[in-house]
Formats: C-alpha cells, sequence, structure tokens
C-alpha cells in the first residue's frame, strides 16, 4: 500500500528512516546549486550528471554585462558587472532507507538571482592586470522534491513531498589575474579568477535553509582568437578558441555530483565596438558553442555572449 | 503627473542627456578625446590634457597610458579630417592604445571606427 502525502519540510524535519539523506546533505546542495548558478564569470549551460545512483540535469543562463571604464587621473580603471541569472536541477537519486529499502529522491529546484559586480583593475603592465571585485547577489530559490520508499509506523511504503521556499544573499570576493599578448594578428588571454563566496539564507518554510556558509570557488581560462575575412555592417568577425576549467573547491562532491567541469569551445565574434551611455566599451557580440565534461559529466553551452 | 510618469520622464532626461555630439572650435578643426592624457601635440610639449581641439591636416599626438610598471608614450600620426571626433583608448588591442574616429549614433551610443594603431609606443620603467 502507498500513502501519498504533501508536507512542508518544517514539519517533517530530518526524515526518519533516512540517515543516509542528512540536513547538512541538502543544505550544501542547495547552496551549492544556487553558487554554481550565479557565481560571477560562469555562463550558460546545460550539465548533466549521470552516475549509477544518479542522474541529473541542470542548466543555468545568464543575460548581462561587465566592463571595465577609464577612471581619469588614475593608473586604475573601474570596473561593473550586472546579470539577470536562472538556473535549474533536475536531480533524481537512489538511495539506501534505514531497513536496506531503495528510496527515491526526486528533487528540482528553481533560481532566479540578480547579481551586482564593482571592482577595479590594475595595469601592472601592458599585458597583464589584476582584478578585484565583489559581486551582490540576491537569489530567490524554490524546491520541489519527493521521497518515495520509505515506509510509515504501519510499515507502509509512503511517498512524501516537500516544496520549500528561501531567499538568499551571497557576498563573492573575486580576485581574477589576466594575462594577454597578440602574436601577428592572434590574441591569447590567459586567465585565473578565485571567489570567496559568503551565503545568508532566509527561509521560512524550511529551517534547514536558515543558514549562512562559506565557499569557494577557482577557474581558470584560456582563448585564442584571430581574425576571419568575414564582416557585417562594416564589422569583423573573428573567431576563438577557448578552454575554461572549472572547481567549486569547497562543494562536498555528493552535493551536485561533481566538482570540477572542464569545458571547451569555440565562438564567432562580432567587433560591434560600440561606446553605450558614453561610459564603457562594448567591443564584441559573439555566438559560443562549447563542451562539458567532467567525472560522469557532460554537458554542453550554446549561447550569445558579449564583451 | 504620477510618480511612474515621473520616473520616465527623469529616466528619459538622463539617458538623452548621455551621449552629447562634439563641439568643434571652428571649421578647419577636428577634436579629440583621450581616456589618457595627450602630453605632446605635433612635437610640442603639452601640460596634460584629455580633450584637445586640433587642426584639420597631419597630426602627431604623444599619449601616455600608465601601468604600474612602465608608462607607455604612444605615438599617434594621422590626418585628421575637419568636423570629425576621434577618441583614444586602452581595448586589449595590439598596442596599449588605439585610436578611433568617434560617431555619435543617437543618444544612447557612440560607434568606434576605423581603428588607428600608434606609430610606436616606447615603454619606459617608472621612476
Amino acid at each position: 500500500m502507498i500513502n501519498t502525502s504533501i508536507v512542508s519540510a518544517q514539519e517533517e524535519g530530518i526524515l526518519p528512516g533516512l540517515s543516509a539523506l542528512s540536513e547538512s546533505d541538502a543544505r550544501e546542495s542547495a547552496i551549492a546549486f544556487v553558487n554554481m548558478t550565479t557565481s560571477p564569470g560562469l555562463e550558460g549551460a546545460i550539465i548533466i550528471v549521470d552516475d549509477d545512483t544518479r542522474q541529473s540535469e541542470q542548466w543555468r543562463s545568464s543575460l548581462g554585462f561587465d566592463a571595465e571604464f577609464t577612471l581619469k587621473n588614475q593608473i586604475f580603471n573601474g570596473y561593473w558587472g550586472l546579470a539577470i541569472v536562472g538556473g535549474r536541477i533536475d536531480d533524481k537519486m537512489e538511495l539506501i532507507g534505514d531497513n536496506g529499502q531503495p528510496v527515491h529522491l526526486d528533487l528540482t529546484r528553481d533560481v532566479v538571482a540578480l547579481r551586482g559586480s564593482s571592482g577595479l583593475s590594475f595595469p601592472i603592465d601592458q599585458h597583464f592586470k589584476l582584478r578585484p571585485f565583489l559581486s551582490l547577489v540576491f537569489a530567490d530559490l524554490r524546491s520541489e522534491s519527493t521521497i518515495n520508499g520509505l515506509y510509515d509506523n504501519d510499515n507502509n511504503q509512503t511517498i512524501l513531498s516537500f516544496n520549500s521556499k528561501a531567499q538568499l544573499l551571497s557576498a563573492v570576493v573575486s580576485v581574477d589575474a589576466i594575462y594577454s599578448r597578440w602574436y601577428s594578428n592572434y590574441r591569447l588571454e590567459l586567465s585565473a579568477q578565485y571567489n570567496l563566496v559568503y551565503t545568508e539564507a532566509v527561509s521560512e518554510d524550511n529551517p534547514i535553509l536558515d543558514t549562512d556558509v562559506w565557499n569557494s570557488a577557482a577557474q581558470l581560462e584560456s582563448r585564442i582568437s584571430g581574425p576571419t575575412n568575414l564582416s557585417f555592417a562594416g564589422r569583423p568577425w573573428r573567431w576563438s578558441a577557448y578552454a575554461n576549467f572549472t572547481s567549486f573547491l569547497s562543494h562536498n562532491k555528493s552535493s551536485l555530483g561533481y566538482n570540477n567541469l572542464m569545458e571547451i569551445g569555440a565562438s564567432l565574434d562580432w567587433q560591434i565596438n560600440i561606446k553605450p551611455l558614453e561610459w564603457f566599451g562594448w567591443q564584441s557580440l559573439g555566438f559560443r558553442v562549447g563542451l562539458i565534461v567532467g567525472e560522469k559529466v557532460e554537458g554542453y553551452n550554446v549561447g550569445l555572449l558579449a564583451r | 503627473m504620477n510618480r511612474r510618469n515621473f520616473l520616465i520622464v527623469c529616466a528619459s532626461l538622463f539617458l538623452n542627456a548621455c551621449v552629447q555630439a562634439p563641439v568643434f572650435k571652428g571649421d578647419g578643426y577636428a577634436f579629440i578625446k583621450s581616456n589618457y592624457p595627450v602630453v605632446s601635440i605635433n612635437g610640442v610639449e603639452v601640460e596634460p590634457s584629455y580633450t584637445v581641439d586640433i587642426e584639420a591636416g597631419e597630426n602627431s599626438l604623444v599619449i601616455v597610458y600608465h601601468t604600474y610598471r612602465y608608462e607607455y608614450y604612444c605615438t599617434f600620426t594621422w590626418i585628421a579630417v575637419t568636423g570629425t571626433a576621434y577618441e583614444v583608448t586602452d581595448q586589449d588591442n595590439k598596442y596599449p592604445l588605439t585610436l578611433y574616429r568617434w560617431i555619435r549614433k543617437n543618444s544612447l551610443w557612440a560607434s568606434r571606427l576605423d581603428p588607428i594603431d600608434p606609430l610606436s609606443c616606447d615603454q619606459k620603467q617608472k621612476p
């Protein structure tokens, strides 16, 4: 006999009979998903985790822009960025209940976030600059989960459903080290970015998410670009190929199913070269295609990229 | 006027004031604005300046790009066209600075066209 019930997480608390899923697992999973979606430097992607006991599909997408602007009479430049970010995860896990029975966990999370960044860019020389900046991220997280396979007091199998909402405010301190050099008409760009994230989460219906957490992530990026014979509206196109590595340093691997991602791809960038609002330069608008790989993870990245 | 319309009017006025048409000194002049200081015009050292009226025709400007290790003295030589605005900025191009023809497209943005590299950028160690 299968009983179905819908309860709030607050009413249920820790699930009896499922010690394989701890409070910290649930908390870290939610925070890791938000960080994976909203951290600066991450772009659109669809990521699929296919493990023996876990299948999940995650996507993230952002609409935003970041740029440097000149501060006259100063060696350093200013830096700003603004983005609307969205993401979703459909996570299916096979767990073992305390009685040894299989328990199925279906989890769906949706997040919408607004990210604003501000900082400075210090040119050390013509080729190398350091860019420290601070980002504030406000995120609204909705979660729905269904747990199938636990037994109630009468030894009947149950299906439990949880819905919860949380609001998260993250402060992200980032340092980006960027090296670039031209070889004839080809430009090589290498960068390393470190993000230290402090997240304060508030939830009225899920005390597990009423928490604050520190996390960190690092990214290594390399990109080479070159000219093409194409032009549109009098503006040239350039091709580029890139390889990026992202590591969520402090996440537990069970949170998302991976800690490290490698992405390789190519883009075609139209050199729009305009100056909006007489403030900052918008150099290119590109179409990007990338392949994401990792341990038991694969994915892709298709989208527009403004620089 | 309700608050919403007032905000729309304020935002419109703000955006309309963003990109202004360049003002020229007179006939036979062009205008250049630079994100970095112009220190020499046609071989004559001048007080560092970010906007310069220049006579049409061939001009040679030296503009300094500052970094923490070096200063780059970039020399631009080109034929300035009367009634044309130019802009010098850093854009991660081959040289630290690039000269563009600057055209106001509308009140929201301007276009940077016809990039010109400097003839040279002399790298000098900072004192």
